[in-house]
């Protein structure tokens, strides 16, 4: 790669999505809307060749720092924003810009007829090309800004079909979390502009290396949270599975690619400051582990297969975030990675079954034995399938088991929660594998519908992305994403020899070689989990209805009450307005001004005698009114 | 000459109009079209901001110090570019009301006036100017409102009259206590002396201070002015959201700041707070309105309290950001007010309810209205993010930072008012009562006005360093 080679593909990797965009919007929808997918397909190819060079750029050793324009100036205060082009970002662009375009492929067969068709492509490329900018940000305010872009482009794809009520309270609901999530963001880079006069990535790294100070504690913190909602950890995980009412393509790239990623993401960018913070990376490493578990164990009780995803969603960002809290940041990234590939197949498997229903999802209730009408959908969900549950040499062997050796080594209780992780994530999956594709229960009813395999479009995407989930795990994938890692964190070639002590991670290299007791245990407790999963479906196949109705449903549908609380937030906060605005405000103090002029005219009344309504009289106790005033002023 | 036909321009204008009859919107489009030729042609004379050679313009002087006396530098200039860029916009927003030549007049006077008060630099006049903005505005609401008009003309002249007596009673204050102590009367903004009121100043400073929070309007002086838009026709609430509430936050800038730098510096934790109380009280109250145009209103006095927390800081970003977001809030909650305006033309409803499903039925609407929402609730990348997060970061470098919490708190609230009210409106199956099939989509025309003012939300909000070297060199002297 030569440096006019790299230019071409940074130019290409923000060019191809801008111009497709403007051309869908103001031709291709006017003229041709059922073609809007064609300029749009072309620039995901295009894309997916630049970050493929930037990511060959990387590999060989090169960093990319470029800086592009400078956004505001006031006085000593501005900022400019540029490309970061390193490690972490080429490793996730390569990931979100293949995995996205084979999602793009296939939303362009599953969204044709669609009313909003043309709409849903500008949208969804918009999305994509919100998060390459996310990734290739080297000033926060600037990823910031990608951030919130992010968060508009998902509020107007969950809520993309509208007339449902369910996707629009959803819609609101996603973005509203996040945006609670971005006040830590906010509040972040306010303190980093107060502290550092600076919101660029390197700068703010030199300055953590220089002196952590109270400052940093609170920039830290604000953007843990921000990451939080994000990536949907507790206590703001809650928006994520209400999200999948969007159609699924929307779901596949939003839990895989573009957005949930993004604040993992964040924290790998961050991790200078947030390990220069006492007990912060413990913080991270609990909440996700928590989620985790708790996550996994709800995602065993759904009955909606796209809700069981979701749910198994949060649960592997909570494996994440426990990674980065651990500080195998590599780890995190190459799990981040692997996930997109198996979790983007498994919802696209599971949009083809919805589409096969010809509904925007569907229940377990009414599948079962769907093997045999879905072939190719089941091989591609059962290869996905065994690489999340982590199946030895299936990718996400690797990648799990990397962070179940991270815990294993921490000890503790973390320890204890990453192998029930383990046994959740292989029973909640086969559970849902059983039900939908397996067996045939008295329970179960299709409704007189008759599924059918989707056409090649479908299956061709799916396809390659479960190819994927399969492979990633060889031993030169693992090591490339390593040494993009460990390198790419280094910084090089801006070689700072101050850093050095923040950047050299615990658990380097960024992956360890493998653990044969972890990985022995965790096959076991998969295996375990799986079996568990084959009893309660296989044998005695009536019981996920058994235990159904009572206090044990109301228990997991409520996400063990959490859901109940922020309700109550969520009630609290609207009743608070409508008391300033309705009572406080209009009856009261509006109220009170309004009714002073009745004061006034009650006390003309009252002093009628002295006034007989000359207006003489009034211009002369106006000018003496005005005249004691101006003394008493003047004084 | 140029700065005195600025101001008549549009005065000869509304003279012409109201003799013209049933032609004067023609009228009306070539006096607003020649005002904006006028302002940018000034503007782009001026040459590169930083080099900004500051216009004036010194009549003779006249008893008890009285002088005709203008000035225009680039905060002057700015905010007359946006008073006929506005006025041009309200003009072809208005087209084709059946209205009687009067409208059109009031529109050009108040633009004359609006000028007028941003181009005075003899404290007489700029008083002068400043009561004169609210008679075509009184009208405006008064004769071409909708149903409770009047009520809220005569409540909105009350609110802002009673306000300005405070104003002129410390201006007559400041002037006679200068001849008290000179020996010289002047009501020259610049060579006024306001040592000369000793004790008295911090009087004269809440005087001052209170004649513009009311116009602002600040927490808790607001109440005339959700009355006030929402009586209003479309075009009046863009002129009174888009200029005249900027008139407050101008009158601190040019007046009550530069006159008494210390009190308002000493002042701070009174007025940053009230302003950062603005931001979560405007958007609480927002949150619980059912009219739309109330919910705009209110609004407001959330993005106002963002200006003035960022102006009120004193710090370069602050007041950047600050004066940078009085032209933001004119375009968006402009381009929001002229929207419902539509609605309203359309279906003379405007309550959330009475909508629903324009979405299908007014795909441009509501492009448009989710565009110029998502600007108003402050998305990176658009006009109204630039200016809250500079004057948040003013207040952040000022002390108590806690102001800026709380502003970051009615940033996360924006949200929540604006996009259920957009939902409600656009994405909600239309109910048994709706109006929505009345709604026809945008034509040509308005069409037209929306993409201008979205281009222009989306210019400011990608690459706003021009606009805010704009207004630099006429900051600078106010940093603490």
């Amino acid at each position: 790669m030569t440096p006019p080679e790299v230019m071409l593909a940074v130019k290409v990797l923000f060019g191809a999505p801008v111009a497709a965009i403007l051309f869908g919007f103001f031709v291709m929808r006017r003229v041709k809307p059922e073609w809007t997918h064609l300029p749009i397909l072309a620039s995901c190819a295009a894309v997916t060749a630049a970050a493929a060079c930037l990511a060959a750029y990387t590999t060989a050793k090169h960093c990319l720092e470029l800086p592009v324009w400078t956004w505001a100036v006031a006085g000593d205060w501005g900022v400019a924003f540029g490309l970061r082009i390193d490690g972490p970002s080429s490793a996730i662009l390569a990931m979100v810009a293949f995995v996205g375009s084979l999602i793009h492929v296939y939303a362009a067969a599953y969204m044709k007829g669609d009313k909003g068709f043309a709409r849903f492509f500008l949208v969804f490329h918009l999305f994509f090309l919100a998060m390459i900018g996310l990734l290739t940000a080297n000033d926060y305010l600037q990823l910031y800004l990608f951030w919130e872009l992010v968060g508009v482009s998902s509020y107007l794809l969950i809520g993309f079909w509208y007339h449902k009520e369910s996707a629009r309270k959803a819609a609101l609901k996603a973005f509203m979390t996040n945006r609670i999530g971005d006040l830590g963001f906010l509040i972040a880079v306010l303190m980093m502009i107060y502290a550092y006069r600076s919101t660029r990535l390197q700068t703010v790294y030199e300055f953590m290396a220089a002196k952590p100070s109270i400052y940093t504690s609170i920039i830290a913190l604000g953007l843990v949270w921000a990451a939080f909602a994000k990536s949907a950890q507790w206590p703001l995980y809650y928006w994520l599975p209400d999200a999948m009412e969007g159609p699924t393509p929307t779901s596949a790239l939003m839990h895989a690619a573009t957005m949930v990623t993004a604040g993992v993401f964040l924290l790998i960018r961050s991790w200078p400051i947030i390990s220069a913070v006492d007990g912060l990376p413990q913080l991270i490493a609990w909440t996700g582990a928590l989620t985790s578990l708790g996550a996994a164990i709800i995602a065993g009780t759904k009955k909606d297969i796209k809700r069981i995803l979701a749910y198994s969603t949060v649960s592997h960002l909570g494996l994440m975030m426990l990674a980065v809290g651990l500080g195998e940041l590599g780890t995190a990234a190459y799990h981040l990675i692997v996930h997109g590939f198996f979790k983007a197949a498994l919802f696209l498997c599971a949009g083809n079954i919805a589409h096969a229903f010809h509904q925007s999802t569907a229940n377990v209730d009414e599948t079962g034995g769907l093997r045999r009408e879905m072939p190719f959908t089941y091989g591609c969900f059962l290869a996905a399938a065994l690489s999340l549950a982590g199946a030895p040499l299936f990718a996400g062997f690797f990648s799990k088991d990397a962070i179940l050796d991270a815990a294993w080594h921490h000890g503790g209780g973390l320890r204890v929660i990453g192998m029930l992780i383990a046994f959740g994530s292989a029973f909640y999956i086969f559970r849902m594998l059983f039900l939908v594709f397996h067996g045939d229960r008295k329970e179960q009813s299709r409704g007189g519908r008759h599924p059918h395999e989707a056409g090649p479009e479908f299956v061709l995407p799916i396809f390659a992305l479960s190819f994927g989930a399969v492979v990633l795990g060889h031993g030169s994938i693992r090591e490339w994403v390593s040494n993009l890692m460990t390198y790419g964190m280094r910084g090089v070639p801006m070689v700072l020899i101050r850093l050095k002590p923040y950047f050299d991670l615990p658990g380097e290299p960024a992956l360890p070689a493998l653990n044969w007791t972890v990985s022995a245990f965790g096959t076991v407790l998969a295996l375990l989990g799986a079996g568990a999963a084959y009893y309660l479906t296989m044998v005695d196949s009536g019981w996920d209805w058994r235990w159904r109705g009572g206090f044990a449903e109301a228990v997991f549908e409520s996400d063990f009450g959490y859901k109940i609380i922020v309700g109550w937030g969520a009630r609290a906060v609207s009743w608070t307005a409508r008391f300033t605005g309705r009572v406080l405000d209009k009856n009261w103090w509006d109220g009170l001004l309004e009714s002073s002029s009745d004061v006034l005219r009650e006390a003309g009344n009252a002093l009628a005698s002295s006034a007989q309504g000359r207006v003489n009289d009034y211009l002369w106790w106006m000018l003496a009114g005005s005249a004691v005033l101006l003394g008493r002023v003047l004084r | 000459m140029p700065l005195t036909a600025l101001w008549t321009v549009p005065l000869l204008g509304a003279l012409v109009c109201a003799f013209l009859g049933s032609k004067a919107r023609y009228g009306a489009l070539a006096f607003s079209s020649a005002f904006l030729a006028l302002a940018g042609g000034i503007s782009y004379l001026q040459g590169s901001p930083s080099a900004l050679a500051v216009l004036t313009e010194t009549g003779p002087q006249w008893a008890y110090g009285v002088c005709y006396r203008l000035s225009a530098d680039s905060l002057s200039l700015g905010l007359i570019g946006l008073t006929a860029f506005l006025n041009l916009i309200c003009v072809a927003a208005s087209w084709d009301l059946k209205v009687s030549a009067g409208y059109w007049a009031c529109f050009l006077a108040l633009a004359s006036a609006l000028t007028g008060v941003f181009l005075a630099r003899d404290l007489f006049f700029f008083y002068a100017f400043w009561e004169a903005t609210l008679i075509p505005m009184f009208f405006i609401i008064g004769l071409w409102g909708s149903s409770g008009r009047l009520h809220a003309a005569v409540k909105f002249f009350l609110f802002t009259f009673a306000g300005s007596v405070f104003m002129l009673l410390a201006l007559l204050a400041l002037v006679s206590a200068h001849h008290r102590v000179t020996g010289v009367w002047t009501w020259d903004l610049g060579s006024l002396d306001p040592k000369t009121l000793g004790a008295a100043a911090p009087y004269v400073f809440w005087g001052l201070v209170l004649g513009f929070a009311v116009k602002i309007p600040m927490v808790p002086l607001h109440t005339w002015l959700p009355d006030a838009h929402t009586e209003a026709p479309a075009a009046g609430s863009v002129m009174l959201a888009g200029v005249m509430l900027k008139m407050g936050v101008y009158g601190l800038l040019r007046v009550a700041i530069p006159l008494f730098p210390d009190l308002s510096v000493e002042m701070y934790p009174i007025l940053g707070g009230l302003a950062a109380l603005s931001t979560v009280y405007g958007a609480l109250c927002a949150m619980a309105q059912t009219d739309l145009k109330r919910l705009i209103a209110y609004s407001s006095i959330a993005h106002l309290g963002f200006c003035l927390l960022g102006v009120l800081s004193r710090t370069s970003q602050g007041l950047s950001g600050g004066t940078l977001q009085l032209v933001n809030h004119g375009l968006t909650t402009g381009a929001l007010f002229l929207m419902v305006g539509f609605l309203y033309e359309r279906s003379h409803k405007r309550g959330l309810s009475d909508f629903g499903d324009l979405a299908s039925r007014a795909p441009y609407l509501a492009f448009f209205f989710g565009f110029a929402t998502l600007a108003s609730i402050g998305l990176p990348g658009l006009n109204g993010f630039v200016g809250e997060f500079m004057s948040l970061s003013g207040a952040m470098s000022a002390p108590f930072p806690i102001f800026a919490f709380v502003g970051c708190l009615g940033v996360t609230l924006a949200a929540a008012y604006a996009l259920p009210a957009f939902q409600v409106v656009f994405w909600s199956p239309a109910g048994p009562d709706s109006v929505s099939a009345k709604v026809s989509d945008l034509d040509f025309r308005e069409r037209a006005i929306l993409w201008i003012l979205c281009g222009l939300m989306l210019w400011i909000g990608l690459a706003p360093k021009p606009w805010l070297a704009w207004f630099e060199p006429a900051l600078r002297g106010l940093v603490r």
